[in-house]
C-alpha cells in the first residue's frame, strides 16, 4: 500500500496543478490543512501542560514513597547504515519518510536511524504520567524531535489500566517498538508486514485489560482516537473514529497476538484527484466514490504467533488491509528464525507482500466526449492507473546476525534480497525513470542499538 | 616450569575452578519463612519476575526482588527461568518500559540484601545463592 499512498500524494499535486488552469474547481486545501495543525498545536500544548504539572508533583511528593521511584528517565537509539544495489528508486523502513538509500544516498543513515528520550512519573501507586519524545528522519526530511508517546495513565486494578493521551497502535507484535532496535531481533522489523497499516499512532484513549487463567494471561487492549500524519508529498492524512482491538495471550515462551483496525481515512492530496473525477457527470461521481479516499472506511485485520525459549525463537504474522479505495487491498506476511550462540544471535526471515485487487480500471469512458474534456478525462485516467499500478508486491529473503558485544549495545549486519512483482515498485519510492519493475534489490544494513 | 607442563596445569586449573564456581552459584527461589507461600512453579516464579502478573497464585499480592545487573546470581536465575541472557533480558525490559506497560522489578545489590528485603517484605519473592539459604527464608523451587 505504502507505494500506492505515496504515489497518490504526487499524482494528487500533479492534479491540482492541472487544475490551476481552470479547467475544474479546486478544493481549498491549503486553509483546512493550516486548521487542523492549529488544532493539533493546541492539543500538543494541553498534554504537555498536564504532563508537566503531574511530572512536578510527583517530584514534589517523591520523597514520601520509598517503594517505587517517581521519576524513571530512559532513552533508546539506533545509529544504521544502508546500501541498496538499485539506484533507481529508495528503500526506506517507514511509509513517512521523504527518501532513503538508493537513488537519494547510495549509503544512507535516514533509512535506520533514531534517538529517542522518555520520562516517566510515577505519581501515585495509580497514577501515572508518561512522555516520549524522539528525533527520526520526518516526512519533510527534518530531524526536528516529536512526541511519540504522551499519555495519563490511571490503573484501576491491577488488571485494568486506561491512558489519555498519545499512544502508538498495537497492530503487529513489534508495532509498539518498531522504533527500538535494541528490543528487536532484526535492523528494523520486515517492511512487508509493517509498511500495511498507515497509521501509527493515536490521540485518544486506550484501556488494557489482563485476564489470568491457569498460567495462560490474556492482555486485551482497546483503542479509540485519532491521527492527522504529514507526509512527504506535503498534505497530510486523517484517520478519524481510529478504533483498535488487540489481544496478546501469552504462556511460558508462546505467544499469540491478533488484531482488529479500523478507521475513517481521508487522504487530503487525492482530493483535487476526485473532485476533478466529479466533474464528469454520473460515470465519473460513480469513479470517484469507488477510488476515492475521503472520510473511506479501512480495515486491517492482524495475526502472529511467537515462540521464544531463549536460546532460540521462531515468529511469523500475516496481515492484511483493505481500504475499499484506489489504495486497494494489500496482505503482506513474514516468518522468522534465529538462534542464540553466546553473544551473537543469526536469523533468517522470509516475507511478502501482495496486492488483493485489481491494478488498473478503464476509468472514465472518452470517446463520449468533447476533444478538450476528452484531453483532461484522458489525464485523469492516467492519474488513476498510475496510483493503482503502483501497489506494492514483493518478497523478500534476509539473512543477518545481532552481536550483543557490551552490555546496553548491540551491533546488527543484516543483508535483505527484495524480489519486486512483476510490474511493481514493490515498497521502493522516489522512482526514477530509468527505474526497471519486476527487478531484484540487494540491500546491506549495519546498525548500532542501544538502551539507557 | 617449562611451557609445556604449565599448559596442563593451567587446564587442570581452569576445570576446576569452572567446576567451583558452577557448585557456588547455584541459585534457589526465595520467600520470607513467614510467607505463606509454600510453592511455585518454574511458570509461575518467571511469570512474576517477567512482570506478567503482581499475584502469587493464591491471589496475594507478589513483589519480585531482582539482584544488580551483572551479578552472576541474577544472570544465572533468568537463563534457568526464562532461558534469556542478560542482554536478552534487557531487550525484553526495553520493550515494556518503552510501551509504558510497566517497569523492571526493584533490584538489590547481593543476596544478603536479598534476604534482608524479604524478611521486612512478605509479600516479597527473590533468588539468592543456595549455600545462603538460612532459616529466615524458605526455598520455593531450585529452578
Amino acid at each position: 500500500m505504502c507505494a500506492r499512498l505515496r504515489h497518490a500524494g504526487l499524482v494528487g499535486r500533479l492534479c491540482a496543478a492541472l487544475n490551476s488552469r481552470g479547467d475544474i474547481a479546486l478544493t481549498n486545501e491549503k486553509h483546512l490543512g493550516s486548521g487542523v495543525r492549529r488544532r493539533i498545536r493546541v492539543r500538543h500544548s494541553l498534554i504537555a501542560a498536564v504532563l508537566v504539572t503531574t511530572m512536578s508533583n510527583s517530584v514534589a511528593t517523591g520523597s514520601e514513597d520509598s517503594g517505587t521511584s517517581m521519576l524513571s528517565f530512559s532513552g533508546f537509539g539506533t545509529l544504521g547504515v544502508v546500501h541498496s544495489s538499485e539506484d533507481q528508486a529508495d528503500f526506506t523502513s517507514s511509509i513517512f519518510s521523504p527518501n532513503g538509500a538508493g537513488h537519494t544516498r547510495s549509503w544512507s543513515a535516514d533509512v535506520d536511524s533514531v534517538v529517542g528520550a522518555q520520562i516517566i512519573a510515577n505519581v501515585t501507586p495509580r497514577l501515572s504520567a508518561m512522555l516520549q519524545v524522539i528525533s527520526e528522519q520526518n516526512y519533510d526530511g527534518t530531524y526536528t524531535p516529536h512526541v511519540e508517546w504522551a499519555n495519563i495513565k490511571y490503573q484501576f486494578t491491577s488488571d485494568l489500566s486506561v491512558r489519555i493521551g498519545r499512544t502508538v497502535l498495537p497492530s503487529f507484535l513489534y508495532s509498539d517498538t518498531r522504533k527500538i532496535g535494541y528490543a528487536n531481533p532484526w535492523v528494523r522489523p520486515p517492511v512487508e508486514a509493517y509498511s500495511l497499516v498507515p497509521i501509527g499512532t493515536s490521540d485518544g484513549v486506550d484501556a488494557s485489560y489482563d485476564l489470568h487463567f491457569g498460567e495462560f494471561l490474556s492482555t486485551l487492549v482497546v483503542a479509540y482516537g485519532h491521527e492527522t500524519s504529514g507526509t512527504p508529498a506535503g498534505s497530510n492524512n486523517e484517520a478519524r473514529r481510529l478504533l483498535v482491538i488487540a489481544d496478546t495471550i501469552e504462556h511460558g515462551p508462546a505467544t499469540v497476538h491478533v488484531a482488529y483496525q479500523q478507521t475513517y481515512l481521508t487522504v487530503n492530496a487525492l482530493g483535487a484527484l476526485f473532485d476533478a473525477f466529479r466533474q464528469f457527470g454520473p460515470q465519473g461521481a460513480a469513479l470517484a466514490d469507488q477510488y476515492g479516499v475521503n472520510n473511506r472506511l479501512i480495515r486491517f485485520m492482524g495475526i502472529g504467533a511467537m515462540y521464544n525459549p531463549g536460546r532460540w525463537f521462531v515468529m511469523g504474522e500475516w496481515g492484511v488491509t483493505n481500504y475499499e479505495s484506489v489504495l486497494g487491498k494489500n496482505s503482506a506476511w513474514y516468518a522468522s528464525s534465529g538462534y542464540r550462540l553466546g553473544q551473537f544471535t543469526p536469523y533468517l526471515t522470509f516475507g511478502g507482500v501482495r496486492s488483493d485487487d485489481s491494478t488498473s480500471s478503464p476509468g472514465l469512458t472518452v470517446a463520449a466526449l468533447p476533444p478538450n474534456l476528452a484531453q483532461a478525462a484522458i489525464g485523469l485516467n492516467g492519474a488513476l492507473n498510475s496510483i493503482l499500478s503502483s501497489s506494492p508486491d514483493q518478497k523478500t529473503i534476509s539473512e543477518g546476525v545481532r552481536w550483543d558485544f557490551v552490555k546496553n549495545v548491540d551491533l546488527k549486519l543484516q543483508c535483505n534480497h527484495i524480489q519486486l512483482g512483476a510490474g511493481s515498485p514493490g515498497t521502493l519510492i522516489n522512482l526514477q525513470p530509468g527505474f526497471k519493475p519486476g527487478s531484484i534489490v540487494n540491500l546491506f544494513s549495519a546498525a548500532i542499538d542501544f538502551v539507557f | 616450569m617449562t611451557p609445556a607442563k604449565s599448559v596442563p596445569l593451567l587446564t587442570v586449573g581452569l576445570v576446576l575452578l569452572m567446576a567451583s564456581s558452577t557448585a557456588t552459584a547455584d541459585v534457589v527461589a526465595v520467600v520470607s519463612s513467614r510467607s505463606t507461600i509454600t510453592m511455585l512453579t518454574t511458570n509461575q516464579l518467571a511469570d512474576i519476575f517477567l512482570g506478567r502478573t503482581n499475584r502469587f497464585p493464591n491471589g496475594e499480592p507478589a513483589v519480585p526482588i531482582d539482584q544488580a545487573e551483572g551479578s552472576v546470581a541474577r544472570d544465572r536465575f533468568y537463563g534457568r527461568v526464562a532461558g534469556k541472557s542478560a542482554a536478552q533480558m534487557k531487550a525484553y525490559w526495553s520493550k515494556i518500559i518503552f510501551t509504558g506497560r510497566g517497569q523492571p522489578p526493584r533490584a538489590v545489590a547481593n543476596s544478603e540484601e536479598a534476604k534482608e528485603t524479604l524478611v521486612q517484605n512478605l509479600n516479597a519473592v527473590g533468588y539468592i545463592e543456595q549455600n545462603l539459604v538460612d532459616a529466615s527464608v524458605r526455598v520455593l523451587l531450585t529452578p
